[in-house]
């Protein structure tokens, strides 16, 4: 027998094995840490140490946990938004611009609203109005995608410029309903006290950036695997999601799924931006503007691959890197917070190659001489 | 005096028009052969950014901008890796370099945030051209990379319909399957395309960097650029030379609001008018999507699809 050498053979699995769900994101945020500390190494910061004091400030610590679950809480909502519209193939990279929609119509609901209703009553509205302004800002790329087939990336996209553009407009453009009437600085008008929630202290006597709004966002995403799991409309977008022509022969209606599907996704983004104005905002924020929890729900939802539940604990991670970072920036050896952003990137490249080996055997082979 | 600034105004349209055709052209290769690159914006973030950096350090422009080429091979063979190697999801991976080229552009880029350009692209001399009435300033006023943008643009619309390869890379994109059962190497194509894209939108970005911007600053440096780049692909209906006119539309559009800002034209705050060019090229995709519109538009057909040879 001759050998002539090796060869890589891929054969599709029919079933993907339980240990491959949980080795591929595993091994994609370690390769990831990988990368990262090349990078750091480079810029002369040592990442062994550097990776320490992240997991201390991110996760460890009382206050790093507990600025990452009040972190986590929004970028649960977008996470949950991008899977929700990825897992139909739809690929709205908008929820950017719908979460500053939520905090407006959040903003909103909480200075008109809010006074006159006990809290009970003005948090959930002001997370319906913010919902409502979300759901809003993406009705015109749903509608486009549904009746015309406009590619619903580039139009959901060139919308968030849009939005930001909007806060601002706002915040520093205007001197309009939004804004604080009683100073001179530039910031948002507060809303009613009874819209807002107080943090939680989990226990203790210190006070934490953790909102009860994160056990809303996860009780979202219970209810989300529960109901696309068990209801009619979650076996359509399935079907419609394998094979959208299966689904128009079994009558279902392709322009209803889409525009639906969009505007959930849209809602439930938007549901994160009113939660900053429930938690620690309290008004429309330009600060919101600068943490990119939109773009970061992406990654969340892909490294979760659309599993709503699994969106949660992506959205815990990334949220940690982010506040681990936040703190290195500020350390005696400062580590630009970007460190966070290229490691968020390069842990979706890695998962994204990982799937080839979730969804096929890989195996090498000898080739071998034919033996006559 | 404002006769003068509309002027500019035309001049940086085209000016402006350079990145976008550069990097219009990168994805309309990389399209055309059926993968789809979103990570333009991300791009030409690394593009600028090492560009910068290598003439920070050297002082040589021709450096630099050979530099900042090979991050875009680099880069862009990434995507090629993980979408035509490993068939992974095209959209999603072109997102993470989105995200990827954005968060390392931005470390990389945190030293030298604010400095001042070490090298930049002059406007080329051409004598008694440039003293024409308006299309002096407006036509024969760029520099030597914005001409060579131009015959860019035409030397890629004649590689794609009236040469060889040219057929093939089309062929790749519409019908990846009688390009495999004539002989030829889908993946190597797509590879090669979409290498060469990659090169042309860091290369833009690099370009943005010397040509245009008067310092390092990853929020404002491309502001969106790349996506705009995206959608004059759909607007140019994939080819090359189509790019051209949309480019100084969309170029236009971009300029205007600091137009009229200079005008002290104040009748919508500059917030609002800063919106415009995205809102326009919104209205410009809606337009490209009505039925009749579509007939004539043809994207390739296999766009976003990986091939697998048994799977037909």
């Amino acid at each position: 027998m001759i050998v002539l050498g090796r060869r890589i053979q891929m054969e599709q699995r029919m079933a993907v094995p339980k240990s491959a769900v949980v080795i591929v994101p595993v091994v994609s945020v370690i390769a990831a840490l990988v990368v990262g500390g090349v990078f750091l190494a480079l810029t002369g910061h040592p990442p062994v140490r550097t990776y320490l004091d992240l997991l201390d400030n991110g996760y460890t610590s009382f206050y790093g946990i507990t600025d990452t679950l009040g972190l986590a809480t929004p970028l649960i909502c977008t996470g949950l938004a991008a899977a929700f519209a990825f897992r139909m193939n739809l690929y709205s990279i908008g929820q950017e611009g719908q979460m500053y929609l939520g905090m407006i119509g959040g903003a909103w609901a909480g200075i008109v609203l809010a006074d006159s209703l006990p809290p009970l009553i003005a948090v959930p509205s002001v997370l319906l109005f913010g919902a409502l302004a979300g759901a809003a800002w993406i009705a015109v790329p749903a509608f486009l995608r549904a009746r015309l087939g406009t590619s619903e990336i580039v139009s959901t996209l060139l919308l968030n410029y849009v939005a930001l553009n909007l806060v601002n407009y706002f915040i520093f453009g205007s001197q309009g309903f939004f804004r604080d009437p009683t100073t001179s600085f530039p910031q948002g008008r507060a809303v009613a006290d009874s819209a807002r929630l107080s943090p939680l202290s989990f226990f203790t006597e210190k006070s934490t950036n953790t909102y009860p709004t994160f056990f809303v966002a996860v009780l979202l995403a219970v209810m989300l695997f529960w109901f696309m799991r068990v209801s009619n409309y979650g076996y359509e977008t399935a079907v419609y999601a394998d094979s959208p022509n299966t689904a128009r022969y079994a009558g279902m209606s392709s322009a209803w799924l889409q525009s639906s599907v969009l505007l959930v996704s849209g809602a439930l983004a938007g549901v994160g931006g009113a939660m900053y104005v429930v938690g620690p905002a309290g008004k429309v924020d330009p600060g919101l503007l600068q943490v990119g929890l939109g773009y970061a729900g992406i990654v969340v939802a892909a490294l979760a691959r659309y599993n709503f539940l699994a969106v949660v604990l992506a959205a815990v991670l990334f949220a940690g890197l982010r506040t681990g970072g936040n703190a290195l920036q500020v350390s005696n050896d400062p580590v630009p917070i970007a460190i966070a952003v290229v490691l968020q990137g390069a842990v979706l490249l890695f998962a994204l190659g990982g799937e080839l080996f979730r969804r096929n055997k890989v195996t090498l082979v000898r080739v071998q001489k034919a033996t006559t | 005096m404002n006769s003068n600034i509309w002027l500019l105004t035309f001049a940086d349209a085209i000016s402006i028009a350079t990145t976008l055709i550069l990097a219009s052209l990168g994805a309309i290769i990389t399209e055309r052969s059926g993968v789809i690159n979103l990570g333009v914006e991300g791009m030409l973030l690394m593009g600028a950014v090492t560009g910068f950096v290598v003439a920070d350090s050297t002082g040589n422009l021709w450096l630099a901008l050979l530099i900042a080429v090979l991050v875009g091979v680099v880069l862009s063979s990434i995507h090629a890796a993980l979408t035509v190697g490993l068939r992974a999801n095209q959209i999603v991976s072109g997102l993470a370099m989105v995200i990827f080229g954005t968060g390392l552009s931005q470390f990389i880029g945190k030293p030298i945030e604010g400095d001042p350009l070490p090298v930049v692209i002059r406007p080329l001399e051409l004598g008694w051209l440039s003293d024409l009435p308006f299309v002096g300033p407006v036509v024969f006023g760029h520099d030597l990379f914005t001409y060579l943008t131009w015959a860019a643009a035409g030397g890629a619309s004649f590689y794609m319909h009236r040469t060889r390869p040219g057929l093939l890379l089309r062929a790749t994109g519409d019908a990846p399957a009688t390009v495999d059962a004539q002989g030829g190497s889908v993946a190597r194509i797509r590879w090669v395309h979409t290498m060469v894209g990659g090169a042309l939108m860091t290369f833009a970005g690099a370009w943005y960097m010397f040509a245009r911007a008067a310092a390092w600053n990853q929020a404002a440096t491309t502001n969106g650029i790349g996506w705009i780049a995206l959608a004059l692909v759909v607007f140019a209906s994939w080819r090359p030379l189509r790019a051209i006119g949309g480019a100084v539309l969309f170029g236009f559009s971009l300029q205007v609001p600091f137009t009229l800002q200079a005008l002290q034209i104040r009748t919508l705050p500059p917030t609002i008018v800063a919106m415009f060019p995205y809102l326009i090229t919104l209205a410009v995709l809606v337009l490209l999507s009505t039925p009749r519109a579509r007939r004539l538009l043809g994207a390739p057909k296999m766009l976003g699809q990986p091939f697998v040879r048994d799977e037909r």
